[in-house]
């Protein structure tokens, strides 16, 4: 038999071989999932190191800087987590507050480029202005080179 | 022609020029800015040393009065100078009576800024000067009020000739401010936090705040602001209940 038949008929005995092996070997097979959530957790404590036990939380999603999409309190030790939304990246405010006093960190999540409020972004208007100037600018620059020289 | 294309482009990069520099591509609102003596000034309190002190009369002079919109945001606790991304400026020094209206009065509206560009106003910056004219002429700082304690009731007044300058991040409490949106008004406040200078009864005598402030006995004793006052040391501008980067000469 010539090499190149032996090899095929090694093939088709492997994949014959695998359709006859019991079904109930697959039984042992495991199916994993995982998510890529990442629980944040804050440490809010005053200037002294004191721990702002029990103090009220507020956290905010990028798009919505309005309402609070999470409040909470603070345990023993000044801390609060949370696992925000990874479809909504961009810098997630979470405020503190405790007796009269507190304050604001902000957290990047996914996106390092996302911003918050729309500041440093660009509105629609000024995208197709920027289009416009350099579709113009490429057309002039096209027209400027298939130009005629005079002979 | 090539006349003609000039006269065009210029126009063009004019505009593009003018809409890149403004947030919210043209789009405005109107921005408030407000001074808040907040309870301790409307209706009283009790020093850490004991004193009932209740304020006739708060004036307090703001000037170079400055929001921002920062990306990132702005953290005081830096010590930096805030470094905007866009800049609205409230022209004008305002002598402010803090202790106006009855108890629950609203704090104060000290000026607003019309059509001022959409976006989120997340910082702001204010100078405590001296007073160029008016009550205060001379003093960044007066407070005239009464003060009682084991039936002794004093009158006092207070002058403050110090200039402080304030640079704060995102205003802290119920509700965010500065959020303004196209045709909308959104609001930026100037807190004043008095229980820092005279220290608060109702909070324990070891809380940072009470170890802090001076209380009211030395002016019982007849010191002058100018010789027990450091207003560097008193951090009495806040953004709400957050606080701010505090610079005084």
């Amino acid at each position: 038999m010539p090499k190149k038949w032996r090899v095929i008929a090694a093939v088709i005995g492997v994949l014959v071989l695998g359709l006859l092996l019991p079904t109930e070997a697959l039984a042992h097979g495991v199916s994993i999932e995982y998510t890529s959530d990442i629980e944040i957790t804050i440490a809010a404590r005053y200037d002294t190191g004191t721990p702002m036990a029990g103090a009220q939380v507020a956290v905010y999603a990028p798009d919505d800087s309005s309402t609070p999409w999470l409040t909470g309190v603070c345990d023993d030790e000044g801390r609060f987590s949370f696992t925000p939304d990874a479809s909504r990246p961009g810098i997630w405010d979470v405020q503190v507050r405790l007796a009269g006093h507190g304050g604001m960190v902000h957290i990047p999540v996914g996106e390092d480029t996302a911003s918050t409020g729309g500041v440093g972004g660009y509105s629609y208007l000024q995208i197709a202005l920027m289009a416009a100037c350099v579709i113009w600018g490429s057309i002039g620059t096209a027209l400027y080179f298939r130009r005629r020289r005079p002979a | 022609m090539k006349k003609k294309a000039i006269f065009t482009a210029i126009p063009l990069l004019i505009l593009v020029m003018v809409l890149a520099g403004c947030p919210g591509g043209g789009a405005t609102g109107t921005l408030e800015f407000y001074a808040n003596g907040e309870d301790f000034v409307r209706q009283g309190f009790v020093s850490k040393d004991g004193w009932s002190i209740q304020f006739d009369h708060v004036y307090i002079t703001l000037d170079g009065i400055a929001a921002y919109q920062t990306d990132p945001p702005y953290d005081p606790q830096t010590g930096d100078d805030i470094s905007g991304d866009f800049t609205l400026r409230l022209a004008g020094a305002y002598t402010i009576y803090l202790a106006e209206g009855g108890t629950s009065a609203p704090p104060i509206l000290v000026g607003k800024v019309l059509e001022a560009p959409v976006g989120h106003y997340n910082a702001i910056s204010w100078k405590m000067a001296r007073a160029d004219s008016g009550p205060a002429t001379g003093h960044s700082l007066v407070m005239i009020g009464t003060a009682q304690k084991d039936g002794q009731s004093i009158d006092f007044v207070i002058n403050v000739e110090e200039e402080c300058e304030y640079q704060c991040g995102e205003y802290v409490g119920d509700e965010r401010k500065g959020i303004l949106s196209d045709g909308g008004t959104a609001d930026l406040e100037m807190t004043f936090h008095f229980d820092h200078i005279f220290g608060d009864a109702d909070t324990p005598a070891d809380d940072e705040l009470n170890l802090a402030a001076i209380g009211f006995e030395p002016f019982a004793s007849g010191a002058q602001g100018k010789d027990v006052i450091n207003m560097a040391e008193m951090h009495l501008g806040h953004v709400g209940e957050g606080h701010c980067h505090c610079g005084c000469h």
